[in-house]
């Protein structure tokens, strides 16, 4: 029974078999990194394909619009699946209307789409954890509000102007000039100009309003209902706001008069005009309103802290949801509830009746223009389609993003469904509800591609983009239009001060707590660092600006 | 081992007075109350008219019932019950893999006779002192292995903890005796035999009771959820109700019943409170259920590894 | 450990003694590896291999070069833990609650235990055990929802029923006070993990020795006294290691206690902020992965310490009891 195999061999054995574990262990890890999210057969950008396809003329034979260059011939082009990330509620019927855009797209540049929503209340932590295990993903909404700089000082992004721009090893090249041409040629300049980060774009813009302004949007049936309609129309400042909604909760005491939560209230930045130059989280601003380009703190500002105190007085007297430090849900969403008279909004011209219609509640909303038009970064850079580092095709993946701003078949599909199911047209660019309106309606027009393309509703004005135009002019530029804050020499102050901020502005600016907390949040900010951030922020600002001049 | 019961009758020697007896059981009667009256609050709620819960608040009384809210929820079975599904996938088969792989793992560094026994309780042992902490875990889930959206993920964290080896190990080492072991070695079995045929039955208890730790932190757990999974179907119950609480929009979002309702009531206002409520009923209705059947095994359980270990 | 020289089989002399002994040491025992391989495996997935990617903490990481090639920042990520004045309150707070729980399990744990142990109907005392059990079933989430029911500033039991009942007028706004989260959470913890501490000692109470209780009745002694000298000190083995257990995770917080129950309101940071859930902002809400591998190490490293440190001084005072 005793083996003739020397004892070596045994050791051996059991060495190899602990080998093997470890090596498939390794493997994992190894090869694992190969292993992509969406399939993608073909190992390497199809770049080097697909730049010579780009000089030829257009082969494409469905209706694209106007503004279509020579383009791309579908069948030089592998076969690829983009992953679409964007912010806003999953909607039932995606099945349905991904499979009607796949049909339209293999033969535009023989790709398919995978559209992944991720809801407002999850989407900043879902965001980071994507980013963090580098999932792969093509096309991704990112706004310099929502951390775009953060994001691209973390190379989450690439970048999309840099002639020098490798992926897989490949030279890829200027990606907006070779396959974004349509998008160069829509969107104003002052967009791309606006969202540079140290002379790149690392997104494109969405081709849509430029101003902003301040307001509110509140339930006009109810309004009616109750005979405020007069009271509201003469509405101009916060205070004119209060016996109306005291009205409101006497006769309707199921409804929340007022709905805040932290962004949304008398102090979010479109309302009182604060441009945080970059991150909202980071204290350190300039007033929209003003021609000051000098950096000073929120707490500096006498309308912020005025607003403090209306707030607080509104809560107290039950105007405002209960919940508005804690609540994760998105105004719009709040308002779809149906137990909410009205919300914070920034404007634009038919804001409303694109709300209205984006929640399924038809005509039901109005709006009330207060304080003055402008321009800042956060509006020109506010709504962007970004091409994440994690891309395995950022050619196509442009492509895409170049007919999101000039296809306005596919934008209307994306944006509103199929026809006939889920809208109906009215005539050749109006249209209304359909019968499964309720199936497919993101709501989301202003964060995918040229909104000058989509489809106006019958209740919105026809005139809806010239509207828009007007809108635009006259609007008073902020003084650091243009500019995005680069936050890595104060990183670690930026992180505390953030952390800091998490713990009292969602509670403040809500009204929750009395304002003389502010004072505490001030002094903690100045114990760690916020004065460095200012000087910070205020010395790239002037070198900007003198670049400008 | 004797039992809790037997032991009982010995201890007439140190009862107490009556007056004191009294005490304790006023006492108990008021903290057993505590501990499920809770419990009850929730399930009212949920049965009340949203109308009568904003106006008048929680109450043990409500002046008006209604079962809106569970009707709600049912339109929207579907999510509801596919992260039931999830999370009875995952108690059952994780804590199926957990005691396989723990009692495995126990087993040799139960045994005096082996030679690297204490190297290997090193090494599971140090993982109770020492943890690198979320974001490599979290690294080496997503970007190595690439586990996320996947039920594995769900259940890979909790197959192996040190704490129960350890339980497993002591009670293999004290309560199996070696006798035992060497007769059977005689006889000409393996280890392999051995461990299935001889330890594993021996030791029903504290397999008990592992499993039922394992499965309560399986069926409780709400984390990986949160990390792991992207898309909003995949996620285990507790994820779900955890959502819930902050953001009704999850229940809805999607919502077949929402849709519905709206296109026949437009003026329908979500049951906000009373759906919360509902969806803890949901959520905690079978542990409630189940708990007064394991309860008895689980305190057995837990004294036998106390006393032992 | 090695069997002994007896069980070499006949015809081996040609073989020297230790390699047969090493052949029929693997030949007995390789089974053993192979039965703790796959859950060495998972160990090295789930605890060492992560180990490898503690290094984030000392980096600056770029996803677009990847972590291994992004650039090394010493110790510029830990400056924020302890640049900041939030440093010294996460800390203190971690420590703090875990200090108050260890204190709370101990003496109610064995409190309850004692009075179970005294009652006299045994079939009551079971019934109460279950009910003092149950919250330990019960996850988090589910008990956010409860403390929700009692807690919520509108419409909650407290503020609608029960303190009106006592006269006081004016709500508590209980999700924006930080202060009474320093007894609310204590007390909710206690709540939850109650029953499993009372029925360990209640078991370690049964099993002592009746005769130590019929040699002490006979001499005198009164019941008070002989729980002091009797029950108290046969249960301290077991007293001592379920404390140095949580000693050894005094770094460590309930997540789900501090993060679920308080519903992450940021008012209640001052009281209800620790060093996990300061990490998992870290990580999820600002998407800093340095910053936030920093804090996790910094808990790690402290945590061990903790353990090393209590066991030595455990060692001191009674050597068995002493984990390692």
């Amino acid at each position: 029974m005793l083996k003739k195999s020397t004892p070596s061999v045994a050791r051996m054995s059991l060495i190899v078999a602990l080998a093997l574990i470890l090596s498939a262990v390794l493997a994992a890890c190894g090869g694992g990194k190969d292993k992509g999210a969406s399939s993608s057969p073909s190992a390497s950008p199809s770049a080097s394909a697909s730049a010579s396809e780009s000089a030829q003329p257009s082969a494409s034979a469905s209706a694209s619009a106007s503004a279509s260059s020579g383009a791309i011939d579908p069948s030089k082009l592998p076969e690829y699946q983009l992953k679409v990330v964007w912010e806003g509620p999953p909607q039932k019927d995606e099945k349905a209307v991904e499979a009607k855009i796949n049909e339209y797209l293999k033969g535009k540049i023989n790709a398919t789409v995978d559209l992944a929503p991720i809801d407002w209340g999850q989407w900043d932590n879902k965001m980071n954890l994507m980013i963090a295990s580098r999932e792969a993903m093509d096309v991704v909404f990112t706004a310099q509000w929502n951390g775009h700089a953060n994001n691209v000082s973390k190379g989450a992004y690439l970048p999309l102007n840099d002639p020098n721009l490798e992926a897989g090893g490949e030279k890829v090249g200027n990606l907006l000039e070779q396959y974004g041409q349509d998008i160069l040629k829509t969107l104003d300049p002052a967009f791309l100009e606006g969202a540079k980060i140290n002379g790149l774009n690392y997104g494109v813009p969405t081709n849509k309003e430029l101003a902003a302004q301040g307001g509110v949007i509140y339930r006009k049936d109810i309004a009616d209902e109750l005979g405020l309609t007069d009271a509201l129309d003469k509405v101009q400042t916060v205070a004119d706001l209060e016996p109306i909604l005291l009205t409101v909760k006497e006769k309707k005491p199921n409804m929340i008069p007022l709905f805040f939560r932290d962004g949304e209230n008398f102090n979010s930045h479109y309302f009182v005009q604060h441009d945080y130059l970059g991150d909202t989280n980071i204290d350190g601003i300039v007033k929209k309103d003003g021609d000051d380009p000098k950096v000073i703190s929120r707490f500096d500002d006498p309308v912020y802290m005025d607003n403090l105190r209306l707030a607080r007085k509104f809560f107290q007297e039950g105007l405002i949801n209960k919940d508005a430090a804690t609540t994760q849900l998105g105004t719009q969403d709040a308002m779809k509830k149906g137990n909410v008279f009205m919300i914070m909004s920034s404007l634009k011209p038919g804001k409303d009746a694109e709300m209205a219609n984006a929640i399924t509640m038809p005509d039901k909303l109005k709006q009330i223009n207060m304080g003055p038009r402008t321009v800042s970064t956060g509006e020109t850079a506010g709504a962007m389609l970004a091409i994440s580092a994690t891309s395995k095709d950022p050619a196509r993946a442009m492509m895409f993003i170049d007919l999101l701003h000039s296809d306005k078949y596919l934008v209307n599909l994306l944006n509103f469904g199929i026809e006939g199911e889920h809208y109906v047209k009215v005539s050749d660019n109006v249209i209304k509800a359909g019968p499964k309106a309720a199936d497919y309606s993101p709501g989301v027009a202003w964060e995918l591609g040229n909104q000058f393309l989509n489809y106006t509703f019958e209740t919105e004005a026809p005139d809806k983009w010239d509207q828009f135009k007007a809108f635009n002019e006259g609007a008073h530029k902020s003084p650091a239009l243009g500019f995005t804050f680069d936050v890595t020499p104060v990183k670690s102050q930026a992180a505390v001060i953030t952390n800091i901020r998490s713990q009292y502005a969602a509670a403040l600016e809500t009204g929750s707590v009395d304002p003389s907390k502010a004072d505490e949040w001030k002094s903690k900010e100045k114990a760690n660092g916020l004065d460095t951030i200012i000087a910070e922020k205020q010395k790239q600002l002037d070198a900007f600006l003198a670049t400008k001049k | 081992m004797t039992t809790i019961a037997s032991k009982r009758k010995l201890a007439g020697v140190h009862e107490v007075s009556a007056g004191a007896n009294a005490a304790f059981n006023i006492f108990f009667w008021i903290y057993t109350a505590l501990c499920v009256v809770p419990l009850i609050l929730i399930l009212i709620v949920s049965f009340t008219d949203e109308n009568t819960v904003l106006v008048n608040g929680y109450s043990f009384f409500p002046h008006k019932l209604s079962l809106a809210a569970f009707d709600f929820l049912l339109h929207d079975w579907y999510n509801v019950a596919f992260s039931y599904g999830v999370s009875i996938f995952v108690t059952l088969f994780g804590t199926i893999v957990c005691l396989a792989l723990m009692t495995l793992y126990a087993y040799p560094i139960s045994r005096r006779d082996f030679r690297h026994r204490g190297l290997f309780s090193f090494i599971m042992f140090f993982t109770l002192l020492y943890n690198a902490g979320l974001v490599p875990f979290y690294i080496m889930y997503t970007q190595y292995l690439h586990l996320q959206n996947t039920i594995l993920a769900l259940m890979l964290p909790y197959f192996v903890q040190g704490f129960f080896v350890l339980i497993l190990r002591t009670f293999f080492s004290n309560s199996v005796p070696t006798a035992l072991l060497e007769s059977a070695k005689i006889d000409g079995a393996g280890e392999w035999r051995i461990f299935a045929q001889i330890v594993l039955p021996l030791s029903m208890p504290v397999l008990a009771t592992v499993a039922l730790f394992c499965t309560l932190n399986y069926w409780n757990d709400w984390f990986q959820s949160l990390l792991f999974i992207n898309d909003n179907k995949m996620v285990s119950i507790q994820f779900r109700m955890y959502k819930a609480m902050l953001d009704l929009q999850f229940l809805s979002t999607n919502s077949q019943a929402y849709s519905a309702i709206l296109a026949a009531n437009p003026n329908f206002q979500l049951p906000s409170e009373t759906v919360r409520m509902a969806m803890a009923v949901v959520g905690i209705g079978p542990i409630v259920f189940v708990y007064p059947y394991f309860q008895r095994y689980f305190i057995k359980g837990l004294t036998v590894g106390a006393v032992k270990g | 450990m090695q069997q002994a020289v007896g069980t070499t089989r006949p015809g081996a002399a040609a073989v020297p003694a230790k390699t047969k002994q090493n052949q029929g040491y693997w030949k007995r025992f390789g089974v053993f590896y192979l039965m703790m391989a796959p859950a060495l495996i998972v160990l090295l997935i789930n605890n060492y291999l992560p180990m490898l990617g503690s290094i984030i903490a000392f980096k600056n990481v770029n996803y677009s070069v990847g972590v291994l090639k992004s650039p090394w920042v010493g110790l510029q990520n830990f400056e924020y833990l302890f640049n900041t004045t939030d440093a010294w309150k996460i800390t203190r707070n971690t420590l703090a609650y875990n200090a108050v729980f260890i204190v709370l399990n101990l003496i109610v744990g064995v409190a309850f235990a004692l009075m179970f142990n005294a009652m006299r109907s045994r079939k009551l005392a079971k019934f109460h055990q279950t009910a003092m059990f149950l919250p330990y079933f019960l996850s988090w989430v589910v008990i956010t929802y409860l403390v929700y029911g009692f807690l919520n500033p509108e419409i909650g039991l407290l503020n609608k029923t029960i303190l009106p009942a006592f006269g006081v007028q004016h709500p508590i706004d209980w999700y924006t006070e930080p202060f009474y989260w320093m007894f609310i959470l204590p007390i909710v913890n206690t709540w939850k993990g109650i029953g499993y501490y009372a029925v360990i000692y209640l078991a370690a109470i049964i099993g002592i020795d009746q005769e130590y209780y019929e040699a002490a009745t006979i001499d005198g002694a009164s019941r008070w006294r002989q729980v002091w000298s009797i029950t108290l000190p046969l249960i301290r083995p077991v007293i001592i290691v379920l404390t140095l257990l949580q000693i050894g995770r005094i770094f460590y917080a309930d997540f789900g206690l501090f993060f679920q129950v308080t519903r992450d309101a940021g008012a209640l940071y001052d009281t209800t902020l620790v060093i996990d859930t300061y990490v998992y902002k870290g990580f999820l809400v600002t998407g800093d992965i340095g910053m936030s591998s920093a804090a996790g190490m910094y808990q790690a490293v402290v945590g061990f310490i903790l353990v090393l440190v209590s066991n030595l001084i455990i060692r001191r005072v009674s050597k068995d009891d002493a984990l390692f």
